[in-house]
């Protein structure tokens, strides 16, 4: 096995593939704007809050392998290494979104919730140039904390120095409690205050969950991606991708436990204001898309992944990593889009171009970003266990 | 009847490892081979088949979950009614947290009882110690002379390049 490889160069065929993908994503998107703005502007920030949760759960990916020691993953830390490049394109995103159409989040309107003295805080926290404000500092401290921990990773390659391992540890134990809080405040301010009288406790959780399954299930993809096309042939390994497995089926059920507590808890309590939510979510035509959601983000992926061989067959596991993405996807739709789409779920060119848009960039900005390093951390303390990782 | 062993001890979690797969390569049928902690690998080395616990586990963890919102439909909405915030009487999400519970509690159980039951372990079972040292500091091979093609001075010689300890020869008196 060769570590000092040349610089990897993704095919000319499959850039191709992907800049006619952001060609298009971007045409649908100027296009939509004219002729359907009122599904352009949720559907942007779907893809920018899914491109970013990708960036983000990445970053707390590698966290965790600091902070718990765990040696496993050293081999593959530079596909999430790479992937915190989505932080950024999100962050993008997301700002065209605050600071262009504002008027997407109802609350932005004068008149809302005048008469409701009770609502005090709330119409504190609620306005607008304190929820720009805190979106700055949210994605500011996200993008420093991942580009602090890249970079010490990759000055490792140059003299192998264990005190970049020990740095990066202290780095990801912070990382881990601030993203904890900035993840839970961003998601009630970008998601649930879209439908600003509703409110849920566990909506941060709810959030994470979804993040950090769909992350994993984009390293996976990549993984196995750069096992095809060179990088990590011969270093990535089934027990790699055994372990990988048994994450993604581990944060699926997660997902799916919240999700549960949520519905559990609101249906019991059955507080109107509580219960909208819900009950716009499940009537008519929306009511199969409410279950579909729950289909793909865990039963199909709990009953694919219990027997170990799905775990260990890139195949089969790239394929339950790209149901999970799709359930993010649709989970993400239930949560941001029914306020604007009334009675009836729709899903059409507009949506299917931002998506094909956000495949397209995601591909190429990671496979740019790779390009940074060597495509192993070649003076990691651990490679070498990770290299020989049994189960 | 009674069966003839042939027992090699080592000393190194490699040795115990390496001579293993070149025995089961070689064809001898290896009896067991005890080690004082979990060796890893072991398992591939001795050529065993997946452990068939997983499917127990979730046999009777679906099992469990059936029973129990059996249960909480019958005894919620068909024996005794209750009223609870006015919800129908047959409510399914409020089944299911102790739903899970119970699954979880019957995959549990099960697997243990199972991995007790096909293991051959009771109170009052007396330990089958092939060596005190198996408990301690020292790996042991078990083959079983099974035929009159088993060779001891070529296997001694198998044993003896992965540095063996001593070798026994024993006769178990009984099948098990």
């Amino acid at each position: 096995m060769n570590l000092h490889q040349a610089e990897f160069n993704l095919s000319p065929e499959l850039t191709r593939l992907f800049s006619v993908f952001v060609l298009l994503g971007v045409a649908v998107m100027l296009v939509g704007l004219g002729m359907a703005p009122e599904r352009v502007w949720p559907s942007l920030l779907l893809v920018s809050y899914f491109v970013l949760g990708m960036g983000l759960a990445a970053v707390v990916f590698i966290a965790l392998q600091y902070v718990t020691n765990g040696a496993w993953g050293v081999a593959i830390r530079r596909v999430p290494e790479a992937m915190t490049v989505f932080i950024l394109a999100g962050a993008l995103g997301l700002a065209v979104v605050f600071l262009a159409h504002r008027s997407l989040y109802s609350w932005t309107a004068a008149a809302h919730d005048a008469g409701n003295t009770a609502a005090w805080f709330k119409r504190f926290w609620l306005t607008w140039p304190f929820f720009l404000a805190r979106a700055v500092v949210y994605l500011l401290v996200w993008i420093a904390f991942a580009r602090a921990i890249a970079r010490n990773s990759q000055l490792q390659d140059r003299d192998g120095d264990v005190a970049y391992t020990h740095r990066n540890a202290r780095l990801s134990a912070l990382f881990l409690v601030v993203f904890g809080i900035t993840l839970w405040l961003a998601s009630y301010d970008w998601l649930m205050s879209l439908e600003p009288e509703w409110f849920s406790t566990i909506f941060g959780m709810y959030s994470f969950s979804g993040l950090f399954a769909s992350g994993i299930a984009a390293i996976i993809i990549f993984a196995v991606a750069l096992q095809k096309l060179g990088p990590l042939e011969g270093i990535l390994r089934e027990d790699h991708l055994h372990d990988l497995g048994k994450l993604l089926f581990a944060f699926s059920t997660f997902w799916a436990y919240i999700w549960f507590c949520q519905y559990m808890l609101i249906w019991y309590t059955d507080i109107p204001e509580e219960t909208g939510y819900f009950v716009k979510r499940m009537q008519g035509t929306w009511r199969p898309l409410f279950l579909l959601n729950f289909m793909l983000n865990w039963t199909v992926p709990f009953l694919a992944l219990l027997p170990r061989a799905t775990k260990r067959t890139p195949s089969l596991l790239v394929k339950v990593a790209v149901i999970v993405l799709l359930g993010r996807w649709l989970d993400l739709y239930l949560i941001i889009l029914p306020p604007f789409m009334g009675h009836k779920p729709s899903f059409g060119a507009w949506e299917f171009g931002l998506m094909l848009g956000a495949i397209g960039a995601s591909a190429l900005l990671f496979f740019r970003a790779l390009r940074r390093a060597a495509p192993v951390p070649m003076r990691d303390p651990w490679l070498s266990d990770s290299l020989h990782h049994h189960q | 009847m009674s069966r003839r062993l042939l027992l090699g001890v080592f000393g190194k979690e490699q040795d115990i490892l390496g001579v293993t797969s070149a025995a089961r390569k070689s064809g001898y049928k290896i009896v067991d081979v005890y080690a004082p902690y979990a060796v890893h690998g072991l398992d591939h080395a001795m050529g065993l088949g997946p452990s068939r616990l997983p499917r127990v586990c979730f046999a009777l963890g679906l099992f469990g979950a059936a029973v129990k919102v059996w249960f909480e439909f019958w005894t919620t909405a068909q024996d005794w009614p209750i009223n609870v915030g006015g919800k129908p009487w047959n409510s399914l999400p409020a089944f299911v947290p102790v739903t899970f519970e119970v699954m979880v509690l019957f995959a549990g159980l099960s697997t243990v009882f199972a991995f007790f039951y096909v293991s051959g372990l009771w109170p009052g079972k007396k330990a089958a110690i092939v060596d005190p040292h198996v408990t301690n500091d020292q790996f042991i091979l078990v083959l079983e002379q099974s035929d009159a093609a088993f060779d001891i001075s070529r296997v001694k010689r198998l044993f003896e390049a992965f540095n063996v300890l001593r070798i026994e020869e024993r006769l178990a008196e009984e099948a098990r």
